[in-house]
């Protein structure tokens, strides 16, 4: 009787765990472990905090560079999210398709999906593979392209470092990319992978060099590396920008950037019409998946570099209208515009999630109430978004709404390019870097250089 | 119980393993010794060569490397495998090998009757496969001596032209997506799909369409087929010179075809060369002029001929194909007479007289014709189908050596080749 009891309370916790979902059972598994943690943590920080806090300030550079590369380890994964999906969607639009639509709002999901199946499959190597090459040439590969990130500005003051020689350490990191390539494509004991690989030696070092010099024109005009104080020089209007100054260079800048990304038409080294996968042929599993992230990364951080040398990175292209920077109890002092702005924003808000409720809550809402909704929780968020960024800094707001703004923008014309123009062959590739590119790059900066010596003058 | 007695069984002896051959000694000139890896690698034997092309071909020189372009490669149009010779990037050599796709129709259209024939040809290129049947139905007319009614041969020229439309739409398609361009052919497969849908209301099928019968057609235009052909002749010249513009205006894409792959005259006239790649030489043999059958004499069109021979000339002769195509079936539905569509008094069973025929018509890829015997039977004695991509990728070897690896594919995709077909 008593065994026969004591299976009975057991089943009835079965019973009870086998009600809830799969969630809300990792829920309750993680809650003892957070509570061990939370008050080790509470411990550790009593008994050793100040010590730690002295040592963290002590070295207060190290942890920057420490908690940017982190940072920007982090960022990548969204970043490499969404210009997938953007890659899907766009392309699937100018295709007459529809696209991803089932994962997610709009498909949206679809990028984490992929994600998610690249992590779960089998991780292959071939007979014959120099393994330790073969495993290492994603790494490089990916990281090379991440770390470039780095010298990055986003908004004033957030940036991971604000390196003199900026540029030259963006190029150089840029320039390990191809060492990765090139481990991948020897390591990996296939003919294919073997062409891929030598194509995108053959094809990166002969794009590096316009690619450098056309930067350089920039560096003559500003005297200095950093990318910082090159966003600074462009501070103002639109009509600020070094595009305008430095038209051809932006040309050239952004013809070899896409060679650089290899991006269509210059995606030589994974044509998949010509040598299946290029070097990433016999790659499967996370270290396919790096290649991958590592490539769209690499459409971020060009785009990104694009707009910093020639579009005036997070600065705005007019002057605000409003002040800058705003105290929460300036708010009322502003003046109107702020107000016109809040409640505009509001509406819009409140319409657009009408329509989310509307489609995904179905006829249990009727069009009032999702309005009603929709105005309340556009309305709340805006007002703890605008506290929040009265709060933290305008100027960071600012600065990353406008920095992505403008390099999601040439995100879109690299997706572009892809939809609509064929690849060019290895010899026209090379011809056009060599006889077209590095004149006209060699062109520019005798211009700019004769310029600012005369204007010096 | 066999299930309780499986779970309960216990392991027995372990199997006396096979004993290991000796390892092959290091000294063994087949061994190679891959140091980094560690590991023994036994290189397959060769088998002796078989003639003295091969035994040149498979004897490498310093610094060539061969690459198997193929069975499953995502340019090769089906199953061919190209075993290519490289100097780095240059292409030396090449070496088709076919068969793949081998499925022996001939000798099974020798075992089947007359009427089994057509529904056996039809999977053969199955980009366009009324023109196979069109082929066969022409030879066993002529071995029974049977007149088609006018309306059925409009009918046939209606629907083997908007074939030939949507075979060169894919053409153009598919050209494009062997260059890297992912767009053109989505573009494509929506014209495709049109038609497809339009001659399945037709036909009742979409691909494999067994509609042409000995002495007509097996049904009368429909009024779904009408409607939907009406909506797609209302636009179909402005959506063919949209999709041409997207490839034609493309200076990257005209770059990479101009000058690539020339097939001079002779050449293409000596390997037998037909259809679009031989007029993109120079010649203008069309079957439906130099030797008309069917309507095609009271029909007004044009053969676009070009005289460069190169992979562009090819590509815009499809172009231009295109456009006529579109001018013959909008003359077919004027001159669309009344009448039959079946030749009166046909047996079931179709037993021709003992003879010969040959029966051939102008398709997408060139001179597609069907050489028949009969030997009084209820089945054709000798069945022998002449394939217009078979001869035209015979060329290939003679157009690549001396072309970068990529263009391999913009040559071979502009010949235009359908395994199918190719393999039998």
């Amino acid at each position: 009787m008593r065994a026969r009891a004591a299976t009975l309370v057991r089943s009835s916790w079965i019973q009870l765990l086998d009600r809830l979902s799969i969630t809300e059972r990792l829920v309750l598994l993680l809650i003892p472990p957070a509570i061990g943690g939370a008050v080790v943590t509470i411990l550790a920080a009593a008994l050793v905090g100040p010590a730690f806090v002295d040592f963290l300030a002590a070295n207060l550079p190290l942890v920057r560079f420490f908690v940017a590369v982190v940072a920007i380890l982090l960022l990548t994964v969204p970043t490499a999210f969404v210009i997938i999906y953007m890659e899907l969607k766009v392309i699937a639009r100018m295709n007459l398709r529809v696209g991803p639509n089932r994962i997610g709002p709009w498909g949206s999901g679809m990028s984490v999906v992929h994600g998610l199946k690249v992590l779960i499959k089998e991780d292959f190597a071939p007979t014959g593979a120099d393994l330790p090459v073969y495993t290492l040439a994603p790494v490089v590969t990916f990281l090379a392209s991440a770390m470039t990130l780095l010298v990055i500005p986003f908004a004033p003051g957030l940036f991971g470092q604000d390196l003199n020689i900026g540029l030259l350490f963006f190029f150089a990191m840029g320039g390990l990319t191809v060492l990765g390539l090139l481990m991948a494509g020897w390591a990996s004991f296939n003919k294919y992978s073997l062409l891929g690989g030598l194509r995108s030696a053959a094809q990166m070092v002969s794009y590096e060099i316009p690619l450098t010099l056309s930067a350089v024109g920039i560096i003559l005009l500003t005297g200095t590396m950093s990318l910082n104080q090159t966003v600074l020089a462009q501070s103002g209007s639109a009509l600020d920008w070094f595009v305008f100054k430095q038209p051809l260079a932006f040309l050239i800048f952004f013809i070899a950037a896409t060679a650089e990304a290899n991006r269509t038409p210059f995606d030589m080294t994974e044509a998949d019409s010509e040598i299946v996968a290029g070097f990433a042929t016999e790659y499967s599993g996370m270290r396919f998946g790096f290649f991958f992230f590592a490539e769209y990364v690499n459409v971020f951080i060009v785009s990104a570099l694009t707009v910093t040398l020639f579009f005036g990175g997070w600065t705005a292209p007019f002057d605000w209208p409003w002040p800058v920077s705003l105290d929460p109890i300036d708010a009322w002092a502003a003046g109107p515009a702020w107000i016109a702005l809040g409640l505009g924003a509001a509406i819009l808000g409140a319409d657009v999630l009408a329509v989310v409720i509307r489609l995904f809550g179905g006829r249990a809402w009727s069009i009032p109430a999702a309005f009603g909704l929709g105005f309340l929780v556009s309305g709340a968020a805006l007002t703890a978004l605008l506290l929040g960024a009265c709060f933290i800094a305008f100027d960071w707001f600012a600065g990353i709404v406008w920095f992505m703004a403008k390099a999601y923008a040439f995100v879109f014309v690299f997706v572009w390019l892809r939809a609509t123009l064929p690849r060019v062959r290895i010899d026209q590739l090379m011809g056009f870097a060599w006889k077209w590119l590095l004149p006209a790059a060699l062109l520019n900066l005798f211009i700019t250089a004769a310029a600012v010596i005369l204007l010096d003058r | 119980m066999p299930r309780r007695a499986d779970r309960t069984r216990q392991p027995g002896p372990a199997e006396a393993l096979p004993a290991a051959g000796p390892r092959p000694s290091l000294d063994d000139p087949r061994v190679m010794l891959d140091r980094q890896a560690g590991a023994l690698f036994e290189e397959i034997p060769p088998y002796p060569a078989r003639t003295e092309r091969e035994a040149e071909f498979y004897t490498p020189t310093e610094g060539e490397l061969f690459l198997n372009i193929g069975p499953h490669h995502p340019a090769t149009h089906g199953v061919m495998r190209l075993v290519v010779k490289l100097s780095g990037e240059r292409v030396v050599d090449v070496d088709p090998v076919l068969g793949y796709l081998h499925r022996g129709v001939e000798k099974i259209c020798e075992n089947s009757d007359y009427y089994h024939v057509i529904d056996q040809v039809d999977p053969l290129e199955y980009v366009s496969s009324l023109f196979q049947e069109w082929a066969a139905v022409l030879a066993f007319e002529k071995l029974m001596e049977v007149e088609v009614p006018q309306r059925a041969e409009y009918i046939r020229v209606l629907s083997a032209e908007l074939l030939r439309v949507q075979s060169h739409t894919l053409y153009m398609g598919f050209l494009a997506l062997d260059l890297g361009g992912l767009t053109p052919i989505l573009y494509s497969f929506i014209e495709r799909d049109e038609i497809v849908e339009m001659l399945a209301a037709l036909t009742g099928a979409r691909m494999l369409f067994n509609y042409f019968r000995v002495g007509g057609v097996n049904g009368d235009l429909n009024h779904e087929f009408m409607s939907r052909l009406g909506d797609w002749m209302s636009r179909a010249g402005k959506q063919a010179e949209a999709n041409a513009a997207l490839l034609n205006e493309n200076e990257i894409f005209v770059r990479r075809m101009r000058g690539v792959g020339v097939l001079d005259r002779a050449t293409a006239l000596g390997y037998g060369v037909t259809g679009g790649n031989l007029r993109a030489s120079g010649v203008p043999f069309d079957l439906r002029r130099v030797h008309p059958y069917s309507v095609y004499p009271q029909l007004d069109f044009n053969v676009p001929t070009r005289q460069e021979g190169d992979s562009l000339a090819r590509y815009l002769i499809r172009v231009d194909e295109i456009r006529e195509s579109i001018r013959i079936i909008d003359q077919c539905l004027h001159q669309m007479p009344d009448g039959p569509i079946m030749a009166p008094r046909l047996p079931r069973l179709l037993r021709p007289k003992p003879g010969r025929a040959w029966g051939a018509v102008e398709g997408p890829r060139g001179m597609l014709g069907v050489y028949a015997v009969s030997d009084g039977t209820d089945q054709p004695f000798r069945f022998r189908i002449h394939d217009p991509s078979f001869l035209n990728l015979e060329v290939v070897p003679h157009l690549l050596p001396g072309n970068l690896l990529a263009d391999t594919m913009a040559i071979v995709a502009s010949l235009d080749p359908v395994m199918g077909g190719i393999d039998k």
